[in-house]
């Protein structure tokens, strides 16, 4: 036994003499293998017996063993699936252009869906890869107007707030495994040895990080890595910019550091972390250990009122999100002395598509594009597939005799069902090809369109696979079981005599899938239209400033550079094509902060309220164009004025309940430690955008803590112009990098998910009227072709081509007509929804509907023109000869 | 002898069959002709020829005793039928005259 067991023959060639010979053989020559595979092995060597055994067995495969593949009792059923396949192979090269049609149509349809459904998985994917995402929340701020207990905060909360709330958490709650807090986006100045760059979006982090998230450092240890002040976590492609192939562990950074979190000195690089995902909800290429923060400014982590921080916390298995809600009103007015604060947690899986909260530290996701993407891929996977049901249904009849003859011959009705719905599923197999083909060519414009890094390997595992062919199977259903019922319901005997049976029923129901599909295209095409429109109307909109040929110099607070900003302004000045030069903190489409601001009101009371702050420098107003309508604006005259006058925009006024903005000026206010009098009002401007209205806004004259000088040019050789500022600040801060953008640009850059909007729509939906018209122009070459005879006789008669045109055109014109009729409340509706998502928004003007039935209308009358007047012209006497 | 064909590797086979009697089992037959024939036989080509004399009804096979060697698996015992008999006595005799005709026909075409 034991020599047996340590001496096997090779298993694969078994398997294939199972597969392959009849079973009744299989156990006598099985064995007979065997024995003499052990005779060899003892003979001549192991190896040797294996080749042997291995020949002898594929030696075997011999007719006479053979299980009888052909002969078995299936083999009529065999030859009848040869013949439906012959059939269906020979109906889709008779038939080229329906076949073409069918196929590239339906390859259209999926491989829309195939690319939505990857932006799709894409933007569901985000966080998914955090091991302990199900216990990961964070907290998130807000402020109520009543003091009462349990009230809610009328306003979103903000995801950002203060530092106390992360150990109050820790300490008050044991559920609480892990927290983790880190400060707001923040800027930085590296440099090492020749090397300086601007390091945007990095975070200071506690230690946690790694305990919280599951983000792997390469080098470095986790637990320890971000511990010390002044050290600093690169990503891989980070530390490859600065060290290339050195290890960058224990290099120092010199840094300026970033104004209010962290002091300028060496950073010491002590991990080395893979990128983060693309697909989570904040990223980074840098971090900094918190207790930099900590050490730079303490005073903050016990200031309820100071607002810089995230707070995320790992809970344990024992935590129910339910009963922790219920306690956390108690907590935070156990904790924080102002009654006016309110916090509640949030998911980490709610925390990129769902999030209702402001000042996210990263991008947030549109559930509602989501589903308006899904809903567009559907239609127009509805639209090929009503192609295909229209296109064989119409061709019925051509297939009617050999639906007769299949029947008198013995076919039962369940094998014609099957060979017709076969016939389907060889054209989606087809299509499927093409679409995959497709799809592949176009990926790399999604990417484009979305900016969003969609590739087809994230689907390539077993669940997309299986739900691909899935939805093949149940398009193939869907698209081949119309015609399926209607061809096999045929009467053999009618059929055969010749009478053919009336399909008014069948042409209804197609009328009414065209109607369907130019209903979808239609809709589409005004949904099209509002997009465009509005989004021109959000880029055209006066926004109250100048934004055109302004140049925005970003130098991250740099107190170096502020100590310079006169010389600055007055070298740059000096530049014929430079217009004027202006400091502040703030620019239009940028970050501000919030500030709390006690005014005088109309009866002489004081009274305090929240609202956006912008820290301009002393010709803010002016520099940007806008518009005083009350008081003035700030002055070298008044030397008070840095310190005692304030203006504010014409909201605010409203805010403090000054009907006429002029009212206020004069008015005494507090803010920030400053006090004195409000000196003018100015136009309300869109300083965000104009997804939002126009906020409460105050702007004080702070010429020591700006962040941008923004240089208003002439439009003129801009690139020299630039290259000049360049020259300019090289030689008065050559410690800054020069990096500039276009203001207009910036601020456009928050309609960035608009834009992507816009093109998915509009790619999609040209897509999906010419997919309808691909059809379209297949029924109308078919109903041609089966009025050949009708036209022959009314030329014969005496009809010209155009009434023959009109003839031909007029039935599908009036579905056309029909379709935009219903397609024109529909659109209205859902594009009414979509536009409520700005506060400035245009109004739907009806021309839109017009212009989309107008273009369709058009395009339907192209694509069968060609058809019509090709039957128009035919001459009568070639189509009625044949009888 | 119009209807069943019985070819020459078949006719051995056979013969190897009739020979061996009870130990008349694929692997044994293989043994047997080889070391007559003195050339290597595949098992494929025995075992086709044993199934196709089976079906003309020259052999009739039954399960066997069962050994380790084979791992478990029962022998077939082929045993040639009284036709298989008839048929090589036919083939045997034909044959037995044609040689005792060769010396005359080897005359004549010496004459030629």
């Amino acid at each position: 036994m034991s020599v047996n067991n340590s001496i096997q023959p090779p298993q694969w060639p078994l398997k294939l003499l199972r597969t392959f010979v009849k079973d009744e053989y299989l156990e006598e020559i099985e064995g007979d293998m065997e024995e003499l595979f052990l005779i060899n092995a003892e003979e001549k060597s192991l190896s040797r017996a294996r080749w042997i055994y291995t020949v002898e067995m594929v030696k075997l495969l011999r007719p006479v063993l053979l299980k009888n593949f052909s002969s078995s009792p299936t083999f009529n059923q065999y030859a009848m699936f040869k013949n439906y396949f012959k059939i269906a192979w020979r109906n889709l090269i008779k038939k080229t252009a329906y076949s073409a049609i069918n196929i590239f149509g339906l390859a259209l349809g999926i491989a829309c869906c195939l690319l939505i459904f990857l932006y799709v998985q894409h933007e569901l994917s985000y966080d998914n890869y955090h091991e302990n995402g199900h216990r990961i929340y964070r907290v998130t701020h807000g402020w109520k107007e009543s003091e009462e207990k349990g009230a809610k905060s009328p306003y979103p909360h903000w995801v950002w707030g203060n530092a106390p709330i992360g150990p109050a958490l820790k300490n008050e709650f044991p559920e609480v495994e892990k927290v983790v807090q880190f400060s707001g986006r923040a800027d930085i100045l590296l440099t090492y040895e020749d090397k300086m760059y601007q390091e945007e979006g990095i975070f200071f982090m506690d230690s946690t990080v790694f305990d919280v998230f599951s983000w792997t450092l390469v080098k470095g240890n986790p637990k320890t890595a971000l511990a010390e002040p002044f050290s600093i976590v690169l990503t891989e492609s980070t530390a490859r910019k600065y060290f290339g192939d050195e290890d960058p562990i224990g290099k120092t950074f010199k840094s300026t550091g970033s104004a209010g979190r962290g002091n300028a000195g060496d950073y010491t690089v002590t991990g080395v972390m893979r990128e983060v995902p693309a697909n989570s909800h904040f990223r980074f290429d840098v971090l900094v250990s918190m207790n930099t923060f900590r050490k730079s400014v303490p005073q903050v982590f016990d200031a309820w009122g100071y607002v810089d921080f995230y707070t995320y916390f790992l809970v344990n298995e024992k935590f129910d999100e339910a009963s922790f809600r219920k306690k956390f009103p108690d907590f935070a007015e156990r904790v924080n002395q102002d009654k006016h604060y309110v916090v509640d947690i949030e998911p980490l899986k709610d925390m990129y598509l769902r999030t209702t909260a402001d000042r996210q530290p990263g991008e947030t996701g549109s559930l509602s594009n989501i589903y308006v993407f899904s809903i567009v891929g559907l239609f127009i996977l509805a639209i090929a597939i009503i192609n295909f049901m229209n296109l064989s249904t119409a061709r019925s009849m051509e297939r009617g005799k050999e639906v007769g003859v299949r029947k008198s011959i013995g076919a039962d009705r369940s094998s014609l069902i099957s060979q017709f719905l076969g016939e389907s599923f060889v054209i989606v197999f087809f299509s499927v090809i093409v679409a995959l083909i497709l799809a592949y060519i176009a990926l790399p414009y999604m990417v484009n369109f979305t900016g969003k890094e969609l590739s087809i390997g994230s689907v390539l595992n077993w669940q997309g696979v299986s739900t691909f062919v899935a939805a093949m199977i149940v398009i193939g259903l869907i698209a081949g079981s119309y015609p399926a019922f209607v061809l096999s319901g045929f009467n053999p005997v009618l059929i055969l005599k010749g009478i053919k049976r009336s399909h008014t029923g069948g042409a209804n129901l197609r009328r009414a899938l065209v109607v369907f599909q130019f209903t979808l295209s239609i809709a589409l095409i005004a949904g099209t239209i509002i997009v465009y429109f509005q989004m021109n109307f959000v880029l055209d909109k006066d926004l109250g400033f100048d934004r055109e040929q302004m140049v925005v110099l970003d130098y991250n607070y740099d107190g170096s550079v502020t100590e310079k900003s006169e010389v600055l302004k007055a070298e740059m000045e000096r530049n014929p094509n430079v217009i004027s030069v202006a400091f502040s903190r703030s620019v239009p489409g940028s970050y501000y902060p919030h500030a709390y601001t006690e005014i005088e009101n109309p009866e002489g009371k004081v009274e305090g309220k929240g609202q956006p702050i912008f820290q301009v420098g002393l010709d803010f107003v002016d520099h940007f164009g806008m518009e005083l309508i009350a008081g003035r604006s700030y002055s070298r005259k008044y030397p008070t004025d840095s310190a005692r006058a304030l203006i504010v925009n014409e909201a605010a006024a409203k805010q403090y309940g000054y009907s006429n903005p002029a009212d206020i000026v004069g008015k005494k206010f507090s803010q920030w430690g400053r006090e004195g009098e409000v000196i003018g009002v100015v136009r309300d401007f869109n300083f965000t955008s104009l997804h939002r209205d126009i906020e409460p806004l105050t702007l004080p004259f702070q010429a020591y803590a700006s962040r941008y000088a923004t240089v208003k040019i002439k439009p003129e050789n801009v690139t020299e112009t630039i290259a000049a500022l360049e020259k300019v600040w090289k030689q008065v801060v050559p410690q800054r990098p020069f990096l500039y953008s276009f203001l207009d640009d910036t601020f456009n850059r928050q309609y960035k998910a608009d834009f992507i909007f816009r093109r998915l729509f509009t790619t999609f939906s040209c897509l999906a009227i010419f997919i309808a018209c691909l059809g379209l122009l297949g029924l109308a070459t078919y109903t041609a072709e089966q009025r050949t005879k009708e036209i022959g006789i009314r030329k014969v008669l005496g009809a010209d081509v155009k009434s023959i045109i009109g003839l031909l055109s007029r039935d599908f014109i009036v579905l056309v007509l029909i379709s935009i009729a219903i397609a024109t409340p529909v659109a209205w509706y859902a594009m009414t929804r979509w536009l409520e998502g700005f506060a400035y928004r245009m109004d739907i003007s009806p021309w839109s509907f017009v212009l989309a039935g107008a273009s369709a209308v058009f395009i339907a009358l192209l694509t069968i023109s060609y058809q019509s007047v090709k039957a128009a012209l035919v001459n009568p006497v070639s189509s009625l000869r044949s009888e | 002898m119009k209807k069943t064909k019985l070819g020459e590797f078949e006719e051995l086979v056979l013969l190897t069959v009739a020979s061996l009697q009870s130990e008349a089992y694929g692997v044994e037959i293989k043994r047997e002709l080889e070391s007559r024939l003195k050339e290597r036989l595949s098992v494929g080509s025995i075992q086709s020829a044993l199934k196709r004399m089976e079906e003309k009804g020259f052999l009739t096979s039954e399960f066997g005793e069962a050994t380790q060697k084979r791992g478990g698996k029962r022998k077939r015992i082929y045993t040639t039928t009284s036709y298989a008999h008839k048929v090589l006595n036919e083939m045997k005799e034909i044959r037995a005259g044609l040689w005792n005709s060769i010396p005359a026909l080897s005359h004549e075409l010496k004459l030629i």
